[in-house]
């Protein structure tokens, strides 16, 4: 149980695109500190006690960045720190910032995520990770030609459509069901000012009519590479009062991980026989939940932005997290239960599918969430959001982050 | 097909920008592959070989180092049935033998008696949306075993009686 509580009083973006071709790394994460510095005016940067960054290692080309970008992000002569677990990074660091305000060892921190990919070459940060495992498959006699055509399948969404197609399997779910996951998060995405793949008018037909890129994932399904950074401040509960009208108090996270994707380590094979099972989710979810006092998840949270990059992953995590009775999602989507305007909005910024700065992403999840409880997000929901969810989903496929907050603070059993 | 309807996109000006390499260095990957050496004897000999944990008794297929959930090492060795089930599924794009680019199945494989899966290959002739979760298949062994994982040429489907069964009851799979 945390020593102290630490709440969120601010949250900032800078504007996401494709290409930021108008500004370096530096000046795209200062965008997002004065973004994140304007929502609590009383707060000045000398009164951050600690920052606390990350990204991908070496998606842009750049390693250790926050090394030569210290000015940008007001971090000289201050505690600092670089967490980065791939595509949790944004989650991690929201949960390393929680722990350094519960402990007690700062007051305010500042958490900052972001990813500049137009930069450099994604497959560079990939081979560092995946090369060393494949390489080994031709000491084993796998054949070239063989290896080629099945890790051609692999990477971030080969893992997907595995999960896809066993998710199908499971729930009946069908392309159309989808597809529609994808029309909701790209029209909320038009809704939020910082959004990548912002598309108003996009319909069910357009999504399908695109060509598939790894079967059942289709083109139009996919997540874009995105500039963007996001940051946020944690402080604990009697300073933020001061700082924030309705302070969000964070009152759980989990961090968990599990098997790794199909090929294992070193050749061993994968454990998860079934992708789309998830028990690290599950867990994760379990913890972060008991840590908040939270027994019914699916009728106490309000509202949750859960880490989908594929649409099939949505429908996925949304039960795995307990949001939803197993194989009940599509059926959800379909009645709108997760729209703007329904029982348990999901996504409402447009989600991972619409906006994927990778580093930044699981980071949104949770600014995002907090900013539905305080009422400031573009995209407000029209219900009254008291708890609230961010997910995240990454590493080796397999570390998944959850932080649960609420406007008011943990429940203290006796 | 038609392309989606295009986003709203902010123009950005563009500033200075410099051109640079990254050459990736060479670097040293550690692996222990003696758990292997038995398994690859045994697939020279057209024997599929499965390790399990005594502790768990879960069986690993491709054999594993250590066993996850007691964090011992794996010792016994067990011989496995010829057939397997498809444990997950997906479509690759990639040249066939006359220069076309078309789809073709990539499948992660449950040998019958494992407990782990394991990536393989079906025949080229297959249409990747005509297979499904937990279809039998059987090892199609290569023409001469050497000892190597290619020894296990591919995976052919057999005949799944459970599809007869269910057109019986009216319901569908």
């Amino acid at each position: 149980m945390a020593k102290v509580q630490p709440a969120i009083v601010g949250v900032g973006y800078c504007g996401h695109a494709a290409k930021r071709s108008d500004v370096n790394m530096g000046e795209m994460v200062n965008e997002a500190i004065n973004d994140c510095l304007k929502s609590v005016p009383s707060l000045e940067w000398k009164n951050i006690d600690c920052v606390i960054n990350g990204n991908m290692p070496a998606f842009e080309g750049a390693n250790m960045p926050e090394l030569w970008m210290t000015d940008h992000i007001a971090a000289k002569n201050k505690p600092f720190m670089r967490v980065t677990t791939g595509g949790t990074t944004g989650g991690s660091i929201m949960i390393a910032a929680y722990y350094a305000v519960a402990s007690g060892m700062y007051d305010t921190v500042l958490a900052l995520a972001f990813e500049q990919q137009s930069c450099g070459n994604t497959t560079v940060g990939l081979a560092s990770v995946a090369l060393g495992e494949f390489s080994i498959f031709p000491d084993l006699g796998y054949d070239y030609d063989k290896l080629r055509r099945n890790m051609g399948a692999g990477a971030a969404i080969g893992i997907a459509s595995y999960q896809g197609m066993n998710y199908m399997r499971r729930s009946g779910a069908t392309e159309e069901d989808l597809a529609r996951v994808v029309v909701q998060n790209r029209r909320n995405a038009a809704k939020t000012w910082w959004a990548h793949l912002k598309m108003p008018t996009i319909t069910i037909e357009d999504v399908l009519d695109t060509p598939y890129i790894s079967y059942p994932l289709r083109y139009g399904m996919v997540c874009p590479a995105t500039d963007g950074a996001v940051a946020a401040i944690i402080t604990t509960e009697e300073k933020a009062k001061d700082f924030a009208d309705i302070p969000v108090y964070i009152n759980g996270v989990g961090s968990y991980s599990n098997e790794t994707a199909i090929v294992g380590i070193d050749c061993g094979g994968a454990g998860q026989v079934d992708p789309c099972e998830q028990l690290g989710a599950v867990k994760s979810a379990e913890v972060a939940y008991g840590q908040a006092g939270i027994s019914f998840p699916n009728k106490e949270i309000d509202y949750a932005e859960v880490y989908s990059p594929f649409p099939n992953q949505e429908l996925q995590w949304v039960e795995r997290v307990g949001l939803f009775e197993p194989n009940t999602a599509p059926e959800a989507y379909k009645n709108g239960v997760t729209a703007w305007n329904g029982e348990l909005p999901v996504n409402c910024s447009g989600g991972v599918n619409s906006t994927n700065a990778i580093g930044a992403s699981a980071m949104e999840r949770p600014t995002e969430a907090a900013l539905q409880i305080m009422g400031k997000a573009s995209n407000q929901v029209p219900k009254t959001v008291h708890t609230s969810l961010g997910h995240g989903w990454g590493g080796a496929i397999s570390l998944i982050t959850h932080v649960v907050m609420a406007d008011e603070p943990q429940r203290k059993f006796k | 097909m038609s392309p989606l309807p295009p986003y709203e996109k902010t123009t950005y000006v563009k500033t200075r920008t410099l051109k640079a390499n990254w050459f990736l260095g060479s670097y040293r990957y550690k692996f222990n592959l003696s758990r292997t050496k038995v398994f690859l004897e045994g697939l020279k000999n057209k024997k599929i070989l499965g390790l399990k944990c005594r502790s768990c008794n879960t069986v690993s297929f491709p054999p594993r180092l250590i066993c996850g959930r007691c964090l011992v090492k794996p010792d016994q060795w067990v011989l496995l049935p010829e057939t397997a089930s498809i444990a997950t599924g997906s479509a690759t794009y990639d040249e066939d033998d006359k220069d076309r680019e078309r789809p073709f199945p990539v499948i992660a494989v449950r040998q019958d008696g494992s407990d782990t899966c394991w990536v393989s290959n079906l025949p080229d002739d297959i249409d990747f949306k005509s297979i499904y979760i937990g279809m039998p298949l059987k090892v199609n062994w290569a023409e001469k075993p050497q000892g190597l994982w290619n020894d296990i040429f591919n995976y052919e489907p057999i005949p799944d009686p459970a599809v007869e069964l269910n057109k019986k009851e009216g319901s569908h799979s």
